[in-house]
Parts: C-alpha cells; sequence; structure tokens
C-alpha cells in the first residue's frame, strides 16, 4: 500500500525520520519496500507571474507569454490554451531546470521565436494527472513568484509502498498504520475527530420513522450551525441477508455543489495511486486511504424510492457496473438495491446508475461492514479486484463505521458545501463480538525462548487496542479490538508480544538434539547415488517443467492418458508429464539447432499417471539422452551410438550397486527403435530400457541423427538394492592365470554375448573370465559373417595349471564354436 | 676320433664372437640395438648358442677347457650386456632429466564429468547442513490434495492469504464430491503428511518442486522449495533463530548478520521473514562503499533470504498432535533464489532451459 509520510506524521507524530519510522515497521511486519521521496526534484521551478500575454505570430494554437520569476522576466512560447491574463500565476520551469520525467529545459526557438523557458502541467511535473492545460496558481494563494514549487504548493513528502500481509486490515488505511506507528514508538494514540461540517441539520423526516440511527456529533471537533432539514424524501435502509452484511449505516449530505477538488487532495490522492474525479468522488477515496473503509456515495435522487436493500443477487440478476460492463450475477452475490433494482456489487464496485454525476445534489454515504468471504468469492467470481474488495475480503473494522460516516461527510461538505445529517442510519443485525483471549506469559516466555513478563505482555496489548478484562498470576485476560480480526487465539497474543517487542530481542538457541527413528528413505539416497553417478559417467543434469502439451505427449509417442490441469497457463503446459521423453529430448533438439556437437543430458525427475485413485501415481524416473558425437572420440564413427547408451547405463549400475545390469531384447516402448534397443535387467528384474530412439519419432522430435535414450525406473532400482545383498570379500588368487585367444569367423546371427557365455561354461569353470576384444568385418571376411576374437582366462582355484591342461579346455572350447555356431576358428 | 678342425673352429669361433660382441656393444647406441647385438651371439638362435652346439665334437681332453672359455666368454659378454644396458639406461634417464620438458598442454586423455544443475547442488549444499544437524530428509507427491496445501496448514476458506499462491488445480472426470487436486504450492504439503505418519520428535527438510500460476521475468510457473520443520516438547522461536543463523552462516558465510521481521504465513505463529546481510556487497567489511551501488540489495545491506515461524497449534489439532503438549518450529527457502544468488544467474529463466552451455557453467 502507498502511503504518505507525511499524512502519518499529521496523524501519529513521532519523533523520528523516515528512514528509522520505515525500519521499525518493516521489522514489526509491515515491510517497506520502496520510499520515494516527493517534491526534492523540482529546484529550478517557481512560482511565476503572467505579465503580458500575446498569440503567437505563426501559429494560433501558440501564445506568447512574458513571465516574472521574482528577479527576471522571460518571454516564453506556451501551447496550452488556458493561460491566464496577466497578474496570474503559474509553474515556470527556469532554463536548465530538469523535469521529474527526465526533460531539461533549454532556451530553444519554437515557431520561429525565441522561447526562455517553459510554463507547466501537472502532469510535467509529476505532480498530478493533468497534462490537458498548464497549472494555474489559485488567486487567493500567497505565493510570491520566484518562490520554489515545491514550498509554495508544499510538495514535501516521503511516499512509502508498504507490503501488507493478508492478517492486517487493519493497516490498509493511514489510521491503522499511524496507530502500529504509536504501538512500536509508544506514543498514545486514538484516531483523531474530523474537523466537523459547518451546517448540519436534523434527519426529522430524512429517514423513514424507525430507522436506527447514531449520532454523528462526538467525532466533529467543531460545532456547527443547525439549519432546517431538507425536504427529501425519507430513506430507508433494509437489509435482508444480515449474515453477509452484519451492519450498514448511511450518512446524508445535502446541497452540495460537484466540482474539482482542491490541489492538496488531488496532490495526496495522486502520490497515494488514485486518479482524482471530482469533490464528491475524491472525498470517499481519501476517506477509503484515511480509514481503510471503503465507503461508497449514492446520488440520492438516483436512489428509486430513497431505499437501501441489501440481498444477495436473484440468480442470472444483471446490473452494469461502473466500468461500464454488464455483470450476470449469482445466488451467492451480494448486492445493493434501491427500491426497483440493484445499484451496487457490495463491497466491490458500484453500479454506473447511482453514480455521483456532475449534478448531484445530495449524497448519501454508506458505510458498511460484508461478510469477508462472501465479497471475496463474489470479486473472484467476476474477476475483479477493486481497492474496495480488497479491505472488505480482508475484514475492515465494523466498530469504525459511525467514526468513518462522521470524517466522510464532514469532508464532502468541507469540499462541495452543503449540510450533514446529525445522525445516520445504523443497522446492526448482529453486533461485533471482540474475541476474549487468555495469555499466559508463561507459555508466551517457554514459546519465544525468553522471558516474558506478565506487566510487559500488558502494557503491549494494551497499547494495540486490547481491552484487559482481568487478569491473575499467571494469566492475562483480554477482549481484542475490532480493527483486529488477525486476533482470535492465544498464539496471536503471543506473535504480538514478539512483534511489538521485535524478535531481534530474542536470542538464538541451539535445539537439543533431535534423533529420528525413521531416518532419510533410502529412495531419496538412492535418486542422490544416481544422479551422482550419472555426472560421473560425463551426463549434465536437466531440469524441465512438470507439464507439457498434449502434442509434446502424442509426438513422442508416449502415454496420453494425462493428468490434465484445469487451469493452465496455456496449451503448451497443459497436462502432466507421463514421461520425461519429451522434455529431455526437446533440449536435445534445441541443442542441436544451437550447433552443439554433443549432447549428454540425463533427469532424475516424477512423472505422473492417472490410477483409479484421487491422487496419480509419481514415479521417479532417470532418463539419459546422448546424441552427437562422443567427446574427445578421435578417428572415425564418432557419434553416439546404441554401445555409449549401454555403457553409461551400466557405469551408473555398477557404481551404484556393484553389479552390472544385462541388456536383453525384450518390450521397449514403442517410442524405441525396435532392433537397436533392449531391457535393461539387473538381478532379472527389468528396471529400465537403453537403445536408439525410433526414427520417425526422432525426426518428429526434430532431432538429428541417431539420439540414444535411456530410462532407469529408480522405484524398480530401490526395490531391487533393498534386497540385493551387499558385495561379499572373496579370496584373491593363490595361483597364475592363464590367457588365451580364440578367434572365429561366424554369421552374424549369433550374438557375441551368447558365444561368451557358451565358452564360459564349456571350459567347466576353468575360464575366469571370456572377453570379446576384437569384432572385425571387412575384406577377408564373407558377407553377412563377422570374425570375433575373445581372450579367455583360465585359473584354477586349486593349483598352477599346465599347459596340457589349458590346451585341452582350450580345445574343447573351440569344438564349442565350431559345434553350436558353426564358427570357422582362425 | 676327435677332429683336430673342430677345436681350431671352435676356438677362431670363441675369438670371432668376443671379437664381434665387443665391436657390436660399442657400437650400440639404445637398448633395442643392445638387445639385437645380445640376441646375435648369445640369444637361443645366436652364434655363441651355436658354436655350443659343437662341443660334442670336441676331443675329450680338450672339451673341458674348451668348455670353460666357452662358459667364461658367456659370462663376459652377460656381464659386458648388463653394464651397457645400464649405462644406456642411465644416460636416457639423464637425458630425460636434463633434456626439454614434455608439451603439457596437449589435451588431458580421460572421460570428463558432467555437472550437476545448479538447483541440484545447492540443494545438496543446503541439505548437507541440516543432515548435519540431525535434520531427515522426507519428500511427497507434486499432485496434491487441496485439503493437505491449504486446509490443514491452516489457509481459512476464501482467505487471501490463498492470493500469492495462484493455483493450478488438476482437472479430471472425478465425481463432483471427489476432492480438489491440485499442483502444491508449496513444500509445506510434507509437514502435513510427515507428521500425520509420524510421531514426535520430529526434525526433517523436504525439498521439491513446488508450481504456481506466475510466468513472466522473475518468476517460473514450477521453481524449487526447501521446508524444514522441527517439533518436539518445549521448542522455541529462539531455538528457530538458533538453527537458521547456523544455517545461513555455513552456507554463505560465517559473518553474515540475520534480521528476524515480522512476516504472516497461516501455518506459523510467531511468523517471520528472515533477511540475512548482503553476501555481495559484504557490508559487514571494512570496505563499505560497495553497499550504496549493490544490484542485489540495492543499497539496504540486507537481502529476504527465507520465511519461517512457530508451527501454527492449528497445524498440530489438523494432524492430531496436542498444541499444549508441543512446539515446533518451520522454515522454508526458495532454493532458485539461493541459486540465483550463489552463482550470479540473471534470469530464473535461464534454469529450465537446460541449455548446456549455461549446464556445464556450474
Amino acid at each position: 500500500m502507498l502511503t504518505s509520510f507525511r499524512w502519518l506524521q499529521e496523524l501519529c507524530p513521532v519523533d523520528a525520520d523516515v528512514g528509522e519510522v520505515a525500519r521499525r515497521i518493516s521489522l514489526a511486519g509491515l515491510e517497506v519496500e520502496a520510499m520515494e521521496r516527493k517534491g526534492h526534484d523540482l529546484s529550478g521551478v517557481v512560482v511565476a507571474e503572467i505579465r503580458a500575454k500575446q498569440p503567437h505570430p505563426k501559429r494560433d494554437s501558440l501564445t506568447l507569454v512574458r513571465v516574472f520569476d521574482g528577479e527576471n522576466e522571460h518571454d516564453v512560447v506556451c501551447g496550452a490554451t488556458n493561460v491566464p491574463d496577466p497578474g496570474g500565476r503559474v509553474l515556470f520551469a527556469r532554463s536548465g531546470a530538469v523535469l521529474p520525467g527526465g526533460m531539461q529545459i533549454a532556451s530553444r526557438k519554437v515557431a520561429g521565436v525565441e522561447s526562455n523557458g517553459m510554463i507547466c502541467s501537472e502532469e510535467e511535473l509529476g505532480i498530478g494527472a493533468d497534462g490537458e492545460g498548464i497549472f494555474v496558481v489559485d488567486t487567493d494563494h500567497d505565493a510570491l513568484p520566484g518562490t520554489n514549487v515545491a514550498d509554495a504548493l508544499d510538495l514535501h513528502d516521503v511516499i512509502l509502498d508498504i507490503s501488507l500481509t493478508p492478517n492486517r486490515p487493519d493497516c490498509l488505511g493511514h489510521v491503522g498504520i499511524a496507530r502500529e506507528i504509536g504501538v512500536l514508538f509508544r506514543e498514545s494514540y486514538s484516531p483523531r475527530k474530523a474537523a466537523g461540517p459547518r451546517q448540519t441539520f436534523l434527519p426529522e423526516g430524512s429517514f423513514e420513522p424507525g430507522q436506527p440511527t447514531t449520532r454523528l456529533a462526538p467525532f466533529w471537533d467543531s460545532e456547527s450551525e443547525k439549519i432546517d432539514s431538507p425536504k427529501l424524501p425519507a430513506v430507508s435502509v433494509q437489509i435482508v441477508d444480515g449474515d453477509r452484511c452484519p451492519r450498514y449505516g448511511a450518512a446524508l449530505v445535502s446541497g452540495v455543489e460537484v466540482g474539482p477538488s482542491p490541489f492538496w487532495l488531488r496532490y495526496r490522492l495522486h502520490n497515494l495511486g488514485l486518479r482524482a474525479l471530482s469533490n464528491v468522488v475524491d472525498a470517499t477515496n481519501l476517506i477509503l486511504l484515511e480509514w481503510g473503509h471503503p465507503i461508497h456515495g449514492f446520488d440520492l435522487d438516483r436512489l428509486r424510492g430513497s431505499k437501501v436493500v441489501v440481498r444477495l443477487a436473484g440468480e442470472g440478476e444483471k446490473m452494469a457496473t461502473l466500468d461500464g460492463i454488464e455483470r450476470t450475477f449469482t445466488s451467492d452475490d451480494l448486492l445493493i438495491c434501491d427500491g426497483e433494482g440493484p445499484v451496487a456489487v457490495a463491497g466491490v464496485m458500484g453500479g454506473l446508475e447511482s453514480e455521483i454525476r456532475d449534478d448531484t445534489k445530495h449524497v448519501l454515504i454508506e458505510c458498511a461492514y460484508f461478510d469477508p468471504r462472501s465479497i471475496r468469492r463474489t470479486s473472484r467470481r467476476m474477476g475483479l479486484h477493486t481497492d474496495s474488495s480488497h479491505r472488505f475480503e480482508r475484514g475492515v473494522d465494523p466498530e469504525a463505521i459511525p467514526h468513518v460516516l462522521a470524517s466522510a461527510s464532514s469532508l464532502i461538505a468541507e469540499l462541495g458545501g452543503g449540510a450533514v445529517a446529525t445522525d445516520a442510519i445504523d443497522r446492526i443485525v448482529r453486533a461485533h463480538q471482540p474475541a476474549s483471549i487468555q495469555l499466559r506469559p508463561e507459555r508466551a516466555s517457554r514459546l519465544l525462548g525468553t522471558p516474558v513478563s506478565k506487566e510487559e505482555s500488558m502494557r503491549i496489548l494494551k497499547s494495540l487496542g486490547c481491552r484487559i478484562t482481568d487478569h491473575g498470576e499467571d494469566t492475562i485476560d483480554a477482549e481484542t479490538p475490532s480493527w483486529r480480526p488477525d486476533l482470535t487465539r492465544e498464539v496471536d497474543l503471543i506473535e504480538e508480544v514478539a512483534r511489538v517487542r521485535g524478535y531481534d530481542e530474542i536470542p538464538t538457541a541451539m535445539p537439543r538434539a533431535h534423533v529420528s527413528e525413521a531416518g532419510t528413505p533410502g529412495i531419496l539416497k538412492l535418486v542422490d547415488e544416481l544422479r551422482d553417478a550419472a555426472v560421473a559417467c560425463g551426463l549434465y543434469e536437466a531440469i524441465n517443467y512438470g507439464f507439457l502439451s498434449m502434442e509434446d505427449l502424442r509426438k513422442a509417442r508416449v502415454a496420453t492418458d494425462a493428468v490434465p490441469l484445469a487451469n493452465p497457463l496455456s496449451e503448451e503446459r497443459a497436462v502432466m508429464r507421463t514421461s520425461l521423453l519429451p522434455g529431455l529430448t526437446s533440449a536435445a533438439s534445441r541443442a542441436q539447432r544451437h550447433g552443439a556437437t554433443e549432447v549428454r543430458l540425463f533427469e532424475i525427475a516424477r512423472t505422473f499417471l492417472p490410477t483409479e485413485d484421487v491422487l496419480p501415481h509419481e514415479q521417479t524416473v532417470l532418463a539419459i539422452n546422448l546424441a552427437g558425437d562422443r567427446p574427445g572420440w578421435i578417428g572415425g564413427e564418432r557419434a553416439f551410438d546404441v554401445y555409449d547408451g549401454k555403457g553409461v547405463i551400466d557405469a551408473i549400475i555398477d557404481r551404484v550397486f556393484g553389479r552390472k545390469p544385462e541388456l536383453v531384447p525384450g518390450d521397449v516402448p514403442s517410442f524405441m527403435h525396435p532392433k537397436r534397443s533392449g531391457v535393461v535387467t539387473l538381478a532379472a528384474q527389468r528396471v529400465g530400457f537403453v537403445g536408439e530412439i525410433h526414427p520417425e519419432v526422432a525426426d518428429d522430435l526434430e532431432l538429428i541423427g541417431r539420439v540414444i535414450y535411456a530410462e532407469l525406473d529408480v522405484s524398480a532400482l530401490h526395490a531391487l538394492s533393498e534386497k540385493l545383498a551387499p558385495p561379499q570379500a572373496r579370496d584373491l588368487p593363490k595361483f597364475p592365470a592363464v590367457t588365451r585367444d580364440i578367434a572365429m569367423l561366424v554369421r552374424d546371427a549369433f550374438a557375441a554375448g551368447e558365444i561368451a557365455d557358451a565358452l564360459q561354461q564349456a571350459s567347466n569353470g576353468l575360464a575366469e573370465s571370456v572377453r570379446l576384444f576384437d569384432l572385425y568385418r571387412g575384406d577377408q571376411i564373407p558377407e553377412g559373417h563377422r570374425s570375433l576374437a575373445f581372450r579367455v582366462t583360465y585359473r584354477d582355484a586349486s593349483g598352477t595349471l599346465t599347459d596340457k591342461q589349458v590346451d585341452k579346455v582350450h580345445g574343447a572350447l573351440a569344438k564349442v564354436a565350431r559345434d553350436r555356431f558353426d564358427a570357422t576358428i582362425r | 676320433m676327435a677332429e683336430p678342425d673342430a677345436v681350431q673352429t671352435f676356438e677362431e669361433g670363441l675369438a670371432q664372437i668376443r671379437a664381434g660382441f665387443e665391436q657390436g656393444l660399442r657400437a650400440a647406441k639404445d637398448e633395442p640395438e643392445l638387445r639385437l647385438i645380445n640376441a646375435r651371439y648369445v640369444g637361443p638362435q645366436g652364434e655363441l648358442t651355436a658354436l655350443l652346439k659343437l662341443m660334442p665334437k670336441l676331443p675329450g681332453d680338450r672339451r673341458r677347457e674348451l668348455g670353460q672359455a666357452a662358459n667364461a666368454l658367456k659370462q663376459a659378454i652377460q656381464q659386458a650386456f648388463d653394464e651397457t644396458l645400464e649405462r644406456i639406461h642411465r644416460s636416457a634417464r639423464e637425458a630425460e632429466l636434463t633434456g626439454p620438458s614434455l608439451d603439457l598442454t596437449l589435451p588431458g586423455r580421460w572421460q570428463m564429468p558432467g555437472r550437476l544443475h545448479p538447483i541440484t547442488r545447492v540443494r545438496n549444499d543446503v541439505l548437507d547442513i541440516f543432515v548435519s544437524m540431525g535434520f531427515d530428509i522426507a519428500d511427497g507427491p507434486e499432485v496434491e490434495l487441496y485439503e493437505n496445501c491449504f486446509d490443514k496448514l491452516g489457509f481459512p476458506p476464501d482467505h487471501p492469504a490463498t492470493d500469492e499462491h495462484d493455483t493450478f488445480f488438476v482437472d479430471g472426470n472425478r465425481p463432483p464430491d471427489a476432492p480438489s487436486v491440485l499442483l502444491r504450492t508449496q513444500t509445506s504439503t510434507i509437514q502435513i503428511r510427515e507428521m500425520m505418519k509420524r510421531k514426535p520428535p520430529l526434525a526433517i527438510v523436504s525439498p521439491g518442486a513446488v508450481y504456481r500460476r506466475d510466468d513472466d521475468a522473475t518468476h517460473s510457473p514450477m521453481f524449487f522449495q526447501l521446508e524444514g520443520f522441527l517439533v518436539d516438547q518445549d521448542v522455541s522461536f529462539a531455538e528457530l533463530k538458533g538453527v537458521l543463523t547456523l544455517f545461513l552462516r555455513r552456507l554463505f558465510d560465517e559473518h553474515v548478520a540475520l534480521r528476524f521481521r515480522a512476516s504472516y504465513f497461516p501455518f506459523v505463529e510467531p511468523g517471520g521473514e528472515v533477511d540475512m546481510s548482503c553476501v555481495f556487497c559484504r557490508a559487514w567489511e571494512e570496505d563499505h562503499a560497495r553497499t550504496a551501488a549493490c544490484r542485489v540489495c540495492k543499497g539496504t545491506g540486507w537481502m529476504e533470504i527465507l520465511g519461517c515461524g512457530m508451527i501454527h497449534p492449528v497445524v498440530f489439532e489438523n494432524v492430531g498432535y496436542d498444541p499444549e503438549k508441543y512446539t515446533g518450529f518451520a522454515f522454508g527457502m526458495g532454493l532458485d533464489r539461493i541459486a540465483m544468488l550463489k552463482y550470479g544467474i540473471p534470469n530464473i529463466k535461464l534454469l529450465y532451459e537446460n541449455d548446456v552451455r549455461f549446464l556445464s557453467q556450474f
């Protein structure tokens, strides 16, 4: 909320500069986000007197003006049509002045005539929104030519931008913030009385008989002249839905003249972010900013039947609001109606028909308390968030209604003339009940970790406006003030005590050790291990949004039975992902477009799969994506292929589990290449898949070249990790090993792994390992064949192998190769 | 029976071998050459080896004498070979140690590791600190019940406190009375889940992705939070201050000062926000001049870093704990924000674009 420090000082003067006040209220929860000084940046702008004016020789739209700035006369070309006659005073920017917008004033020729300086509008000086004509100083203003504009118009102020939390509706007006400053600086504070109208009348005949009323005079500072009651139709207020509107007050100002507001008011509204419109409307806005209580002015002559009826709308009922939009209501929306139909959306926005106009003579001022939840629902439903709804939905002070009405009616009469009814209608369906709360200082001490005395607690509670109804040895019974709906239980009062003392007063301590029984779930540790292993393999970690478009899912040929969002930001992010493939490959595709020669990405994140239950199944998946060239690979065949993917999976699983997974043909997702991908198993359990992305899918995803993709199911790995025994130490070999190679020519149909397994089995336990170390196709090799060379390491745990033994078993291996695989031993 | 020719041949052979070897030895420049010479005379196919095969043909009376001569020659050759080899080795090592250096600017030969995402790095740093203080780690679903995200955390119904949580709701063909489902807007949901599952004492931190309907220059619709809470008997605000002070000093700098400001979150009370002295202009150092121009703290010397407070009794009531018996504190922070601060990342969007040129910087 924008707040005038000047105004705050008027309401609750404290002996501290703006910086100190800002710091103290920030620490207490009213966070000052920005401060802007006003009136300090107009040093070259002064009041000047018009000495002469004549039309511009060439251009009709321009006027040649001679002004006196207190020291010299200057000839200026002015484009405004409202240049006053000689003797009138204007605001003059001397040559060399810099205006708030950054505009540098210099002597220059305008349509052939030298112009020395500029006569300014409000807008040009940043002191108002009016850019139509130049600013003309009121004739009764006593500023002499040469007076700096900031002094002449009293522009000095500091505007604080305060970020208010939603629990503090009391601070949505200057009165509340002043009250808070009073508490923090230990200044006694109570809202001041209004000046009081010059003329008042007894509302005899002004209100329907039986209307409950309240006297406004206690809130006026001065005596007024009593005049005869104006002859007006009698006004009545009826509350139909009292739950939604527990209290409704209405004051009457008769005989006003609508016109522009004085500069001080327009300037204050301008600085606080509101646009000045007319004296009556500006007055209601100023009261809003002062009290934080929205009020609404009705043109009494346009209030049909002189009636105010507060009721819920009928389903489908319609009304045009002030912004000119026709609104349709539901039966949950509260309306303010006159004798015939709706005239305002309660607490949100007025209607077009009953608004204050230039010819308005009698103003009925509404000041009510509406049920916050009701206002909020209506405001949300209509998508209409206003200064008014903002305050009502947080909760205004119901007890302030008479005071606010007194201030508002007094101000309207001050600005627009007219007389105020001495009493206002004040319908109370349900009176405000203060919350009664018991505070135990001992409890506060324990919760805060620092001693809190009963005396100090009582002092703070009283300063906040609480009424102490009783207190015992260790207890304080307090009733909360009507402007603090956020105080409902003991802990709220403890917070108040802590806040007013200052959180900085609380010492720091370390908690006792809290040893938990359960500890961190193993799957979280596993995720970290997998992540570290993936990084160790040279992969970069990606993080994608959890949502994407249906089209992304379709293109990637992943499951399209996805969790949809009811209110997505766009179609691009309308469903939760069912696979990490689209996100990860889009990063890869983008990298390729940027000309990246290699892509090595992984992501560990969740996929969201709809279930029969209320919540979807969230599955944590490790996905890997390789594309382009192997890093640092020199030589032919540089592009990543399936075996790089397999190698990464092997390395990751080996690092985390100390075991090698198997890659076997099997059921891979349809977005994978049917012949170049397989299922990853660990301890005979399926844990993922790896291979090339299906070329058609790769094309659709705009990927270049053969792209490798793999997924590991983290839950499956975690389930396994709980079952797998930790590695057990084995004896180191006591006897030497013998290595022999076996090279063979075989048909492509036989998988190398299968042959290696068969050789191992044929060794009768003597082959410690069978490792493929060469694979060759080429000139010497017949079509459909390849040459495989295995290195077999023989070792006997019980003794040194003799050449003879090795010859024998190696021969048996060759026989297996020939017999089972139709191999030609080379 | 003995042939005088054989004796002569043998003797001449020995002499030739000796002479030939000595000559070869002098000519050998390096180890391979030396080994070649050696093999030529004493290797399996060598001249001396061949000569020794003539031994049976020698007359008996000379055989012993000549055999000894041959053995002596073999030993001499072996000795000379060893000495020469050692000399060659020594001079080669000498040359390596005194000669020109290797070109160490040639690229290293190893598979370089990849990189963790900056958010993960920060998350790990933060978790390490809390785990060392005895906190467990927990997580929960990203698609959550409205109840766990708001109601149980004490957000009043139809209350503007939810305004800062512009929420993504999940659509679905569910019955009208089915509970409302959303993408969690805060990791505080895990507080609810863990408290409903476990009994105090509890000390838990929970990082995770959260979602809000904000997408502009400074907001990402998905971002990462870390929530922490501790519940036991007689947990105090002073302890909250102690834990957070220690945490921020370990994470950023042992000199940082903290400022606790009152604030409002429905699930804590007293609630607050923590400002930390700006770690960019390092206002605590003597050179204060940088403060005024600081881009991060905008000259205030403070930067907002986390929200915190004592867990609200209504939360305890909602999870079935006795608020008279237990108290606790909770805190939450944006991991994105900390990553951006720590690594000088200018734009939150960079965190989710997965541009390798960006990812490889951390």
